[in-house]
């Protein structure tokens, strides 16, 4: 399962849906973006059960990545109740966007 | 986690490392790669490769590597998104322990490539693509009629500073001495190209951006000042990194820490080869990298059937 791509509707509704949510924000000419795609896609496999992993087109939803002060990209962007938890910027290996999630979900 | 032995396990997923796993497969050898980010390595981040024959248009670098994964995986290969962090391959089996548990091999092909040497700059990493490069052959042409820096005094650096002079407008070569480590004949053409400025004594301290690089700021090295300048690309030629850090106890590396491997891709290990631009070599390129991975698989069998 490859993680989905949702729009900035679909985002309100999972904040308020989900308790958990781990965003990517990229873009299509972001190379490092493209990169990450095929080590983000197996960890929203391995991890289908327990978190939702979702991307976000910042071309394509320019506000909400504006009201999300989304200033670099590739940024991961942990979401607990809507609220922006922890982030990483273009981590640089399957492992990096593990040890991430895993430290940062074990606080909540 | 179930282990598994495998004939064939590879460490890296470069062009190198992806045709050492078609060949290996293709042989019958049971074969995966341990990749830890995407195919395709360093070419992954090129927009656009135009020296890899087959490709009359050119084709972008993450394209190619991916294509390179799908053709290994159509004969059986598994591609395994590990990080290796140590390895033992003076045992039998060799033993591979990585961020998705342990993996165990008769035989290892190291493809783990080499980096280009970073600044260490805050913002360097998702800047590149977006202004900073690393690969003035690889990337120069977006460059056209821009105006570019460079940072480094080597041949790479002079090489690079007289490719972009003939593409971009002006170019500012940047180099924390008062005199270049390049050799003679790459300095006299550096002192007739016209539109080529020297920046002596200088660093780069910050990289100025809004969505893309917009300009960086240097330090005069020796009294502290600093200036800013407006650019549309920064080319780092800083030297490069072999990724050998985790074998260097076992492995035999020359003294920039690049695996000592002759055209058979033997290391000093039995059943352990090195392929691509981890190993010495004198030139690095995908299509000298993807002739060390058909080489090395080769090398692999002969070794399995108990000829080496």
């Amino acid at each position: 399962m490859a993680a989905i791509s949702i729009s900035s509707k679909q985002f309100e509704a999972w904040m308020k849906e989900k308790r958990l949510v781990l965003v990517d924000y990229w873009a299509p000419w972001c190379g490092y973006c493209r990169r990450i795609g095929p080590a983000y896609d197996r960890v929203a496999e391995e991890r289908k059960e327990t978190l939702p992993l979702v991307k976000i087109n910042i071309d394509e939803e320019a506000a909400l990545a504006d009201a999300q002060q989304i200033e670099v990209i590739p940024t991961l962007v942990l979401y607990q109740d809507g609220e922006a938890v922890a982030s990483i910027v273009a981590p640089d290996s399957k492992a990096a966007i593990d040890a991430f999630l895993n430290e940062a979900l074990a606080k909540r | 986690m179930e282990q598994h032995l495998y004939d064939l396990l590879i460490i890296g997923g470069g062009p190198g490392g992806y045709t050492a796993a078609l060949y290996g497969a293709r042989a019958g050898l049971q074969t995966a790669v341990l990749e830890k980010l995407s195919a395709g390595g360093q070419i992954a981040l090129t927009e656009q490769v135009d020296n890899y024959p087959g490709f009359e248009e050119g084709i972008d670098g993450f394209t190619l590597g991916e294509k390179m994964r799908a053709q290994a995986e159509r004969f059986g290969v598994q591609t395994i998104y590990a990080e290796v962090t140590s390895a033992e391959l003076t045992k039998s089996p060799k033993v591979l322990h990585t961020s998705e548990g342990t993996f165990y091999a008769k035989t290892v092909v190291l493809a783990t490539g080499a980096n280009p040497r970073t600044l260490g700059l805050p913002h360097e990493q998702e800047l590149i693509g977006r202004g900073v490069a690393y690969c003035a052959s690889c990337d120069g042409m977006f460059y056209r009629g821009k105006e570019v820096v460079v940072v480094g005094g080597g041949n790479t650096a002079v090489a690079d500073a007289l490719l972009l002079s003939k593409i971009a407008k002006k170019v500012t070569l940047v180099h924390r001495r008062d005199t270049l480590r390049a050799t003679k004949i790459y300095q006299e053409s550096l002192e007739k190209a016209e539109n080529i400025d020297i920046l002596w004594n200088h660093g780069v301290s910050e990289l100025l951006f809004d969505q893309k690089l917009t300009g960086v700021r240097f330090k005069q090295l020796q009294t502290g000042e600093e200036t800013t300048l407006s650019c549309d690309g920064l080319f780092i030629s800083v030297g490069r990194n072999p990724v050998t850090g985790f074998v260097a106890d076992e492995l035999a590396l020359d003294p920039n820490g690049y695996v000592l491997a002759d055209e058979s891709t033997k290391t000093n290990l039995p059943g352990v080869f090195a392929v691509g631009d981890v190993r010495t070599k004198p030139l690095r390129q995908v299509v000298t990298a993807v002739s060390d991975g058909a080489v090395a698989a080769h090398m692999a069998e002969e070794f399995l059937a108990g000829g080496v």
